[in-house]
């Protein structure tokens, strides 16, 4: 386990210098010069090279991409500025702060929407997927299999739109969604957090409800659960401790892909409900041209889907004690 | 000063329009794509009517005085709300270009010289900081100021010449780039950088004198008339010598203002609460009602809209101070009569025009022939109809002194376009059937109005080649001076209320990357800027700004005015004395009140 | 227990049987149609014995089996008849009573133990959790309990192997788990569909050893299914050969291996090879294939396979379906008469 984790750990890594690496070169690929933000109405060439200087823009592309990687592990200094600690992520020089305490600032709202949809879709899409398996052909089946194409076929921008403006603008319903930390009150945060979670759910439910459903069926008829229930289990023990068990490799799987995408791709769930995550972030760095905040969220995407990536596959190994990891 | 600038900083924005929209014509070549419906009764020619332009004048000594003139049914004290898209970019003063950011600096940051709001559309400048609008001797040469008794620093501490000094001296450091140039080009030179290297090396600048710790003294090496406007610019807010931290200043602004920031989150939220060394009594702008802002930042143009038409809770004690109604909300909020109490209009202060490259579009009667027929009506209905844009005919925009209403080739009268007369011109035009290479934002709404042009100068036998052209680099491609194109859109906005800071800009220095769009370069034209510049009578100078528009669009017709587009704003139904600035095109937070019930 | 004369030959429980199936009719409904899978089968089992159990595939050995525990799809499945577990109805009872029945009174071994035991838990989990189950012993009694049957079963270092995973076992070891599992609640009836099917052939005596030394020390009735006859010779007491989701001869081991009365079993038994006998003499099959159980033909089910039709008489043979005669001790569904049967049986085995 330990050796699956160093190695695992150490490609991640790599991967992750590689992304940093694309990622900083494209952004000098864009035609648009991200001096001239920091350049007056009227941008005199002399005035665009004194801002391109101080914005460390005048160096070659290589020796400012090797600051950057050195700043995230040892720190840097910026002129005026003072010391940036590592991990120093950059300073945006659009916020005005070091890119890492605002990436921090913005991370819980993220964290918090991603596990809360993540809980209920979790729970909501394999239980749905459970019932529906035993209940195979019957009503309550069809309609779990109707309801799932339908969520699986809608957008968050769509849903989230439409659910905006008439839960909370036309018939008051709900809040708007705000975000309130959970250690100052986890009651507030549940409800700040209520809508898009149940949102997203609804788009992410559909996927496991399928999933679940299909492997539970297939579960189901396995011999040793006919070895269970032939032992006397109850019915919900054969369902729970025995033919959930397999399910749960499959739904890992997607559930790994699916975290990851969702603290990656946070952008469209929080411009639609107005929150202030990393999603948003990550818009307001590629129309600023805000070159350390844009590698910080594309990285911080990067990072979860990796890392989620490795998870998921030490998940094998916890879940099925025949998978061995190598 | 104006959203114009942000403008240029938005040009690298603009890659999503559904997200610029709440500031959509700040966006450079962007026209809005709010849609609209028309008040049906409003014919366009009326339309200019409906908004009187601004009325700004300078103010004595006595209108310097505080307090401010409080907006009807004022009531003090209560916590008012803002939300809006973006974070301000910038907290030192010395960096700040743009509208928006200018008009939350009015919350924290003063002035020598400010806008004293008069009654509806009536502006005044008067001193901020200074006891009146300025001192001017020397054929507008030297401009002395006396600041008032009691104007303090956040911590107490009185505001002295020596801190207005330091505030210009420091402007010519190399880490500042953003602001305004005019003060420091006027005190030096054209290349203010290399003339002096800031105060912080200890040197510092002659051509400001103090002689006692409340008067300041100018030394501008020619005269400047507006030198009161150009000194109301937040870009020469002052900042105090004992606590300026350099690049640092701009993340802890120390206030000179009625509010301090008690609490900021970059990009997400802030809290302001009174200044306890702010007093009314010395500021005849800043109404400075409520008790404390919450300013809240990260919602789009529709979620503002929604948020006020439904009006719950604290919504109604919020306002937005530049979220225009949502595209596609335009339409529902224009003909819901309930909402009409709480909607702003105004007109844009920005010039806005299809520009003619001259250096190749060199033939006066294609140029006006083109005017002639222009598809004003048709443009108009594409980018939203009546209710969101009004048409305008001259160079200068209405809002700046000295405007002059003309309307040279019978826009309002021929808003389908004067097509017999344009074939007219057409006919003694040197080339009868010439190519034209117009170059667009390639955005949905760009590109119909591209074809409605395309289509109308067809007729007069113009052929356009319609060239769309990438958003985010838009502004960086349309300024070069080989720009391989035609025709164009661009726009200006004055920094401040006269012509000083439009003609001499756009039709000014030609370089890459500047703002003379049409290339204009005739002598003549040139040397009445120079002369009018040179002017020290205001007054004198605003007419002759005027008369040079007409001029130059009837003998030179470097450019198609393009439309003006009117703002629409909502606010909370709590929420008292909001109106869009004028000349801002924002809602200045100076009148804001929060109503009891 | 109920005083039942063995007279009584309507439904209802037969004797003082310990298991008693009576007229057991299992049909599936498929997109095909309906299969009856098992169409009026009745047999008892005796406490203490070995009831083996043979047929082809197919021929509704396991269903019949499934049946008992009720494992079958409830949905998909139309039961009739009657099956009495001492005193116990359990066709329509309780799942309550069903699950108390599993595991503890009535027990079962899978065919293949790889599958049939869960991949995700211990094998130690997997066994103890019956006994807590159904003796609501503790953990670490139920542990402990795991532990033992693993040694009474044979399983080296049972201390330690009660945490490891089926993967980690052999197949033969996974089946003494299974067997362990199985046993752990001293069951009084024990269901072995195919145990050692999947073993080789050393491990497969092994387990049939094993079986019936627990069965020796526990009093324990056994229903073993297989096709192998050889298995049965060794291990069963009474034997039931079925055919078509019906019994075609019953009776003792002895009875029916060395006196068997139907043509079907006839087949069975020249179908394996005998120890001894000459490898030259080629082993015969049974003709044809087994019957569809969608549409099984008319009459004896066997009849489209049978040598001995014309004997009988084509009209019975594909006419009446034959009853298992007589009702009770060695009896056959043939309509060939016992003189014929004999005879029949002489020249089969007079064959060299």
């Amino acid at each position: 386990m330990l050796r699956f984790l160093t190695r695992r750990t150490l490609g991640a890594a790599v991967i992750l210098v590689i992304i940093a690496a694309v990622t900083f070169f494209l952004f000098f690929a864009i035609p648009a010069d991200p001096a001239r933000l920091a350049c007056g109405k009227v941008c005199p060439p002399e005035t665009l090279a004194q801002a391109r200087h101080n914005l460390g823009f005048d160096q070659p592309i290589f020796v400012q991409f090797v600051n950057w990687l050195v700043g995230v592990f040892v720190g840097r200094d910026y002129e005026g500025l003072g010391h940036c600690p590592a991990p120093c992520l950059g300073y945006s020089f659009v916020n005005h702060a070091p890119v890492f305490d605002t990436i921090t600032d913005r991370m819980p709202l993220t964290i918090s929407l991603t596990v809360g949809s993540a809980v209920i879709f979790l729970l909501f899409g394999v239980g749905t997927g459970i019932i529906a398996a035993l209940n195979q052909g019957r009503p309550l089946d069809k309609i779990a299999s109707v309801s799932s194409l339908i969520g699986a076929s809608v957008q968050i921008y769509f849903v989230g739109t439409l659910a905006m403006y008439f839960l909370v603008y036309q018939w008051h319903v709900i809040e708007r969604p705000q975000y309130v930390p959970f250690t100052d009150n986890p009651l507030q945060w549940a409800y700040g957090l209520l809508l898009p979670w149940v949102v997203l759910a609804i788009i992410f439910t559909a996927n496991y409800t399928r999933m679940a459903r299909s492997t539970m069926v297939e579960q189901l008829s396995e011999d040793y659960v006919r070895t269970a229930r032939a032992k006397g289990m109850s019915g919900r023990t054969v369902v729970l401790r025995f033919a959930l068990r397999g399910t749960l490799t499959p739904i890992a799987t997607i559930f790994g892909i699916d975290i990851g995408t969702l603290i990656g791709g946070a952008i469209i769930t929080e411009n639609t409900f107005s929150l202030q995550g990393i999603g948003r972030l990550s818009i307001q760095a590629v129309l600023n041209s805000d070159l350390p905040m844009l590698m910080a969220t594309v990285l911080l995407a990067a990072t979860a889907i990796v890392v989620f990536n490795v998870v998921v596959d030490a998940m094998y190994a916890v879940i099925d004690p025949r998978v061995r990891l190598s | 000063m104006s959203a114009r600038t942000r403008s240029a900083l938005a040009v690298f924005a603009i890659g999503s329009l559904a997200l610029t929209a709440a500031c959509s014509q700040g966006n450079a070549g962007a026209p809005p794509a709010s849609s609209g419906g028309a008040s049906a009764s409003a014919s366009p020619t009326s339309m200019t009517d409906l908004f009187a332009p601004p009325k700004v004048t300078v103010g004595t000594a006595d209108d310097s005085k505080g307090p401010s003139i409080p907006p009807e049914g004022v009531v003090k004290g209560g916590t008012v709300n803002m939300i809006d898209r973006d974070d301000y970019p910038h907290f030192d003063p010395a960096r700040v270009y743009d509208n928006v950011t200018a008009n939350f600096h009015k919350l924290i940051t003063r002035q020598l010289t400010g806008y004293k709001r008069v009654a509806k559309g009536e502006y005044k400048v008067v001193g901020d900081l200074a006891t009146d609008a300025g001192q001017v001797s020397d054929g507008g040469k030297t401009w002395k100021f006396t600041l008032k008794d009691g104007v303090k620093w956040q911590d107490g501490s009185a505001i002295t010449s020596a801190d207005v000094k330091w505030t210009m001296e420091r402007l010519f450091a190399p880490f500042i780039t953003e602001g305004p140039p005019y003060i420091q080009q006027w005190l030096t030179a054209e290349d203010y950088k290399k003339a002096y290297g800031g105060p912080y090396s200890g040197k510092e600048l002659d051509t400001i004198e103090t002689p006692d710790d409340k008067t300041v003294v100018f030394h501008f090496t020619s005269p400047h008339a507006d030198a009161n406007y150009a000194l109301a610019m937040t870009g020469y807010g002052i900042v105090p010598k004992a606590k300026d931290t350099k690049e640092k200043y701009d993340k802890e602004p120390f206030s000179s203002g009625p509010y301090i920031i008690a609490k900021h989150t970059v990009d997400k939220s802030m809290d302001l609460e009174r200044n306890p060394n702010w007093d009314a009594a010395t500021d005849p702008i800043r109404g400075a009602y409520p008790d404390k802002w919450h300013l809240e930042f990260g919602f789009q143009a529709l979620q503002v809209t929604d948020r006020f038409v439904a009006d719950t809770g604290d919504d109604k004690k919020t306002l937005s101070f530049y979220s225009h109604v949502a595209a596609e909300r335009t339409q529902q909020v224009v003909e819901n009569a309930d909402l009409q109490s709480r909607l702003l209009k105004q007109p844009s202060p920005y010039g806005d025009y299809y520009y003619f490259n001259l250096d190749r579009v060199k033939d006066i009667k294609l140029r006006q022939a083109i005017n002639y027929a222009w598809p004003t009506q048709q443009i108009m209905q594409i980018s939203g109809g009546p209710a969101s844009s009004v048409i305008n005919t001259t160079i200068l925009n209405p809002s700046v002194s000295g405007w002059q209403d003309y309307d040279a080739f019978g826009m309002k009268q021929h808003p389908n376009g004067d097509l017999a007369k344009a074939k007219e011109l057409m006919a003694q035009a040197s080339d009868k059937t010439p190519t034209l290479v117009y170059g667009y934002n390639d955005t949905p709404t760009e590109e119909r109005i591209t074809v409605a042009i395309k289509n109308q100068l067809a007729k007069i036998g113009v052929k356009i080649v319609a060239k769309p052209m990438n958003t985010k680099t838009w502004y960086d491609s349309t300024s070069k001076v080989d720009n391989g194109l035609d025709m164009y859109w661009g726009g200006w906005g004055a920094d401040w209320p006269t012509a000083a800071t439009v003609f001499p800009v756009i039709f000014g220095p030609i370089h890459d990357g500047g703002y003379n769009q049409s290339h204009l370069n005739d002598p003549a034209v040139t040397a009445e800027i120079k002369r009018i510049e040179g002017l020290a009578d205001a007054t004198e100078a605003n007419k002759a700004w005027g008369d040079l528009d007409k001029k130059i669009m009837e003998t030179i017709t470097p450019l198609v005015p393009a439309l003006n587009n009117v703002g629409l704003q909502l606010h909370g139904s709590l929420v008292g004395g909001a109106e869009i600035d004028p000349i801002q095109w924002v809602v200045s937070p100076d009148t804001i009140f929060v109503k009891s019930s | 227990m109920t005083a039942v004369t063995l007279s009584d030959a309507g439904p209802g429980r037969r004797g003082d049987s310990f298991l008693s199936v009576q007229d057991l009719r299992v049909s599936f409904s498929t997109e095909d149609g309906v299969v009856r899978a098992v169409n009026g089968l009745s047999f008892e089992v005796e406490k203490g014995t070995t009831l083996g159990i043979v047929g082809e595939s197919g021929s509704g050995k396991s269903v019949t089996n499934l049946a008992i525990l009720g494992l079958h799809d409830t949905d998909r499945t139309e039961m009739h008849g009657e099956i009495w577990f001492e005193d116990q109805e359990l066709i329509g009872a309780s799942r309550a009573t069903m699950e108390r029945l599993r595991g503890n009174r009535i027990a079962m071994i899978f065919q293949d133990p790889l599958t049939s035991l869960s991949p995700y838990h211990t094998v130690g989990r997997q066994i103890s959790e019956v006994y807590r189950k159904h003796k609501g012993a503790s953990k670490k009694e139920s542990r402990d309990r795991a532990v033992e049957m693993l040694e009474r079963v044979g399983i080296p270092h049972a201390t330690t192997r009660v945490d490891d995973y089926p993967h980690h076992f052999s197949g033969g070891m996974r089946q003494r788990v299974m067997i362990a599992m199985a046993l752990v609640c001293d069951p009084d009836l024990l269901i072995a569909d195919e145990p050692t099917t999947a073993l080789d052939v050393t491990v497969q005596a092994q387990v049939l050893d094993l079986l019936k030394d627990l069965q020796q020390q526990m009093g324990t009735s056994i229903i073993l299914i297989t096709h192998d006859l050889g298995v049965i010779a060794r291990t069963a007491h009474q034997v039931l050969v079925m055919y078509a989701g019906r019994a075609a001869e019953r009776g003792t081991v002895r009875e029916v291996l060395t006196e068997p009365r139907h043509p079907y079993t006839w087949g069975l038994l020249s179908s394996i090879p005998r120890l001894g006998g000459s490898v030259d003499v080629p082993l015969t099959p049974i003709r044809g294939t087994p019957p569809s159980m969608l549409a099984p033909p008319p009459g004896c089910p066997f009849h489209p396979r049978c040598d001995y039709v014309k004997y009988a008489g084509p009209e019975l043979c594909t006419g009446e379906r034959p009853d298992l005669s007589p009702a009770t001790g060695h009896g056959d569904a043939c309509y060939l008469t016992l003189a014929q049967k004999q005879e029949f049986l002489g020249q089969i085995k007079g064959r060299p």
